[in-house]
């Protein structure tokens, strides 16, 4: 019971936080320069006309009745319209957001497939050229930005092998609409469809290549450190002592515990992807929701921005709140100290 | 007889995959999102590219900006240029087979004068909602509130939607803007098969356009966006992109020309490129001053090493070609000239005269210019600063002449196909506070000979007003005349058909192209 508490006191400081968020981000959307009506109508717009859209759009009330307005509208689930695509940004996001979610998953997915691995052998394994070649590779992930892997990426698989498709969710001419969850992935699978399935498949795997390498280094390097930690605890001796064998000692009684730090990291990655993969996606030419808010910044779409801001500050809170209760189960004694606190 | 109809299926299908494989495919890539494909919203490049596959107007633009035939097969004037008659096909027809109609036109500019927005600014004054009719279904009547000469060359803007459709779909009194930003409701050569947002657009060749089709037409037409020269070789590389945007670096051009596919198109624009000065401040305030900044201008070393275009002697692109002054002349580099002329100011022996300088931040060519400029101007008694803003910020200082830079870097082209496009919009007083008239040149003279072109309809006379003014603005010297943009354009060998329109993006019809290798 004390954890249900636990968990709602920080439900109640979520919200707490996303409203703090929605001032802040309200307050710097109306201060980025330039006119958004003027923006929104174009250059050679009449003065009359930009004063006219500016008074439709609430610009001439005062900024805390603005701020009343899009809080009433947010409650609603209504972000207002995008200046720039002259339709809702609610409408806007339900189209953006799940390319980027479905690019972010398939990312945390293979930097935990690659990183955890990596990070487990090259704690087996100690100073040797295995601990060696995953540290070189780890750092070279951490320190490259993800563009410029992305560049690369571009080139050698794209321009001279021509052996993975570079632009897009889907290939040129396909008719397939991922209307069901939004994830061509999911959706296609969902219709039996087996070529759509394959060719989304093939179109995520340079851009989530490309963002993966960073939560793939630090992944194994944080994997890697933690298994050294336990390995050393007296239970894990035990083990050994009783003559278990080491990969049962590895999974079993090493890898749950050092998993939490990762899981740590994990959450506050994939919260972070959400945001960061703006330059992954306009390389990859990527519709997510990333590379939306990049536009809307150069365009001072002010409802878009805050659109943007808001749903990922929500993921984050969300995702931060899910690795809580994950921790949780994984580590009983958080659960504990978390419901006293 | 199992067998016959077996052997009949066979070379059905042998028949129909043949079809399939003949379809031609265009796939060009673009630099910025389609904001909207609402006709009467688009304002920007991008959407008027969409806006001219999808929709057509009752007349469109010609290569030399002359206004040719569309939806109206003929139109006269009355006498005092008040009143413009359109005659309609009668076989045009929207993509769901709706006949087009004149209550369709009647619609349409109700419906872009009610949303107030894109093209909407070009027809205050002379349009109102009451202005159009439709005596009968094949024609539809202009009454323009007041002569308005270029008035002609505004109409291509309006795009035709069909009505029955829009109003089946209008919410709340919203003229169907919501079903209209996502639905494709005209009649233009294409229809829109698919549309990721920000990523990319398909459109299909509709049969029955109105036009007709003639030999080797696009079947499919895709659009990409990307504006990263890495994605853009690697399409052209895998043989997935058959021409380039307009916006590539050299680098691309080069490297796509080296492809055995792809050869590279470049022709002049309407688009010029201007220092604009601001002649409401000091010491830009001072015409000597001005004259002094064209003379240390290095037009040669910006033609062939940073910014390759052709030469531009006054305020008017040649490609106005009745209406250019052609006896104007280049202006040249004079370090000379720049110092005679800063003599001649009141700002002589004042010690360095200040000047600010402004242009896009992050646009490697502007800040070359920049550069270029402030050396030379420091060699003849200046002291430059140089502000690089970004665009947004310029949007925002260009709408008081206090707040705009005694110079900054602006490219220009018309909007619709007429010589007022360029004066009206930059130099008349009733334009200012826009990036585009950011000279505030507010010049009595100058504002009557532009009402006065407006007001006569008859062209012989107005193209003589228009010489005299672009005389007139050289004398004045609101802006360094800097050059002609080029336009160039990667694309396959086998497709042809290009050719620049002095209007918005209107080359990119393709129902003007054709494909000419057989598939």
């Amino acid at each position: 019971m004390e954890y249900f508490f636990f968990i709602v006191r920080r439900l109640l400081w979520s919200v707490l936080v996303l409203i703090g968020l929605s001032v802040v981000i309200f307050l710097i959307a109306r201060v980025v320069p330039g006119d958004p009506a003027r923006i929104a109508l174009g250059p050679l717009a009449t003065a009359e006309q930009v004063t006219n859209l500016r008074h439709k759009m609430g610009l001439d009330r005062p900024l805390y009745v603005q701020y009343g307005r899009y809080v009433s509208g947010l409650v609603r689930g209504d972000f207002g319209q995008s200046l720039l695509t002259q339709r809702s940004v609610a409408s806007d996001l339900r189209s953006a957001f799940p390319a980027t979610l479905e690019l972010v998953l398939v990312t945390i997915v293979l930097a935990m497939a690659l990183g955890i691995p990596t990070g487990v052998l090259a704690a087996r394994f100690k100073d040797s050229w295995v601990d060696n070649v995953s540290r070189v590779l780890s750092l070279f992930g951490v320190v490259t930005p993800s563009f410029f892997i992305a560049l690369l990426l571009q080139l050698l698989v794209g321009y001279f092998l021509h052996v993975l498709p570079v632009n897009g969710r889907l290939s040129p001419g396909a008719s397939f609409t991922p209307d069901i969850t939004g994830l061509v992935l999911i959706d296609a699978l969902l219709r039996g469809q087996p070529a759509v399935w394959l060719d989304g498949l093939r179109h995520l795997i340079l851009p989530a290549v490309s963002l993966a390498a960073a939560s793939l280094g630090q992944i194994a390097r944080i994997t890697r450190s933690s298994m050294i930690d336990v390995s050393r605890k007296d239970y894990v001796e035990a083990a050994r002592a009783f003559g278990i064998p080491d990969i049962v000692t590895t999974f079993k009684y090493m890898l749950k515990p050092s998993f939490i730090p990762t899981l740590t990291i994990l959450g506050l990655e994939f919260a972070s992807l959400l945001g960061n993969a703006f330059l992954v996606e306009m390389v990859f030419g990527w519709p997510g929701m990333a590379a939306y808010g990049v536009r809307a910044i150069l365009h001072k779409d002010f409802n878009a921005i805050m659109g943007v801001v808001m749903v990922t500050g929500a993921f984050f809170v969300l995702v931060n709140l899910l690795i809580d209760v994950l921790l949780g189960t994984f580590d009983p004694r958080i659960r504990i100290r978390g419901a006293r606190s | 007889m199992k067998r016959i109809l077996v052997v009949f299926l066979a070379l059905g299908a042998v028949a129909l995959s043949a079809v399939a494989l003949a379809a031609t495919t265009v796939t060009l890539n673009v630099v910025q999102i389609f904001g909207t494909i609402d006709p009467a919203k688009v304002t920007d490049y991008t959407g008027y590219m969409s806006a001219v596959n999808l929709y057509d107007g009752l007349v469109t633009v010609d290569k030399n900006g002359a206004i040719q035939p569309l939806l109206a097969s003929s139109w006269e004037a009355s006498s005092d240029a008040t009143t413009y008659t359109f005659h309609l096909r009668p076989n045009a027809t929207f993509h769901d087979g709706t006949p087009v109609t004149a209550s369709d036109v009647v619609y349409s500019v109700k419906r872009l004068l009610a949303i107030d927005q894109g093209p909407s600014y070009l027809f205050k004054g002379v349009l109102g909602p009451d202005s159009v009719t439709a005596p009968d279904p094949h024609t539809v009547v202009f009454h323009l509130q007041k002569v308005f000469s270029p008035f002609l060359a505004t109409v291509p803007l309006i795009f035709v939607v069909n009505s029955k459709v829009v109003q089946a779909n209008e919410k709340a009194g919203d003229w169907g803007q919501a079903y209209v930003a996502d639905h494709d409701v005209g009649s233009g050569p294409y229809m829109l098969e698919n549309w990721t947002r920000g990523s990319r657009m398909q459109l299909k060749r509709f049969d029955n356009y109105v036009m007709g089709w003639g030999k080797g037409p696009i079947d499919n037409l895709r659009f990409v966006v990307t504006n990263d020269e890495a994605t853009v070789r690697s399409l052209a590389a895998s043989g997935e992109l058959t021409m380039t945007s307009e916006f590539q670096a050299n680098e691309t051009y080069a490297a796509l020309a080296k492809m055995d596919r792809f050869r590279v198109v470049s022709q002049p624009t309407g688009t010029a490129f201007y220092l604009k000065l601001n002649t409401r401040v000091a010491p830009t305030d001072d015409v000597h001053i001005r004259r002094a900044i064209a003379c240390a201008t290095d037009y040669g070393t910006i033609l062939k090493s940073i910014y390759p275009g052709d030469p531009l002697a006054g305020p008017l692109p040649s490609v106005f070609k009745n209406d250019y002054l052609d006896t104007l002349k280049n202006p040249t580099f004079d370090l000379a000239c720049a110092k005679d002329e800063v003599g001649k100011s009141a700002y002589a022996g004042k010690g360095a005269i200040p000047l600010t300088f402004s242009y896009v931040a992050g646009t490697s060519f502007e800040e070359e210019i920049g550069l270029l400029m402030k050396s030379n101007l420091e060699k003849v008694g200046f002291k430059v600063t140089l502000d690089p803003e970004p665009w947004n910020r310029i949007t925002e200082i260009a709408s008081k002449a206090s707040t705009t830079p005694n110079v900054t870097e602006v490219f220009f082209g018309a909007t619709y196909a007429s010589p007022d496009s360029m004066f009206f919009t930059q130099y008349d007083s009733k334009a200012a506070g826009t990036w585009s008239s950011m000279e505030w040149l507010n010049d009595p003279a100058v504002d009557k000979m532009i009402a006065d072109a407006r007001a006569t309809t008859d062209p012989a006379k107005q193209a003589e007003i228009y010489k005299q003014l672009q005389q007139k603005l050289v004398d004045l010297q609101p802006d360094v005349f800097l050059l002609v943009q080029n336009v160039r354009h990667a694309m396959d060998k086998c497709l042809t058909g290009y050719n620049y329109v002095p209007v918005q993006s209107f080359d990119y019809n393709f129902h003007n192209y054709s494909w000419t290798c057989s598939n």
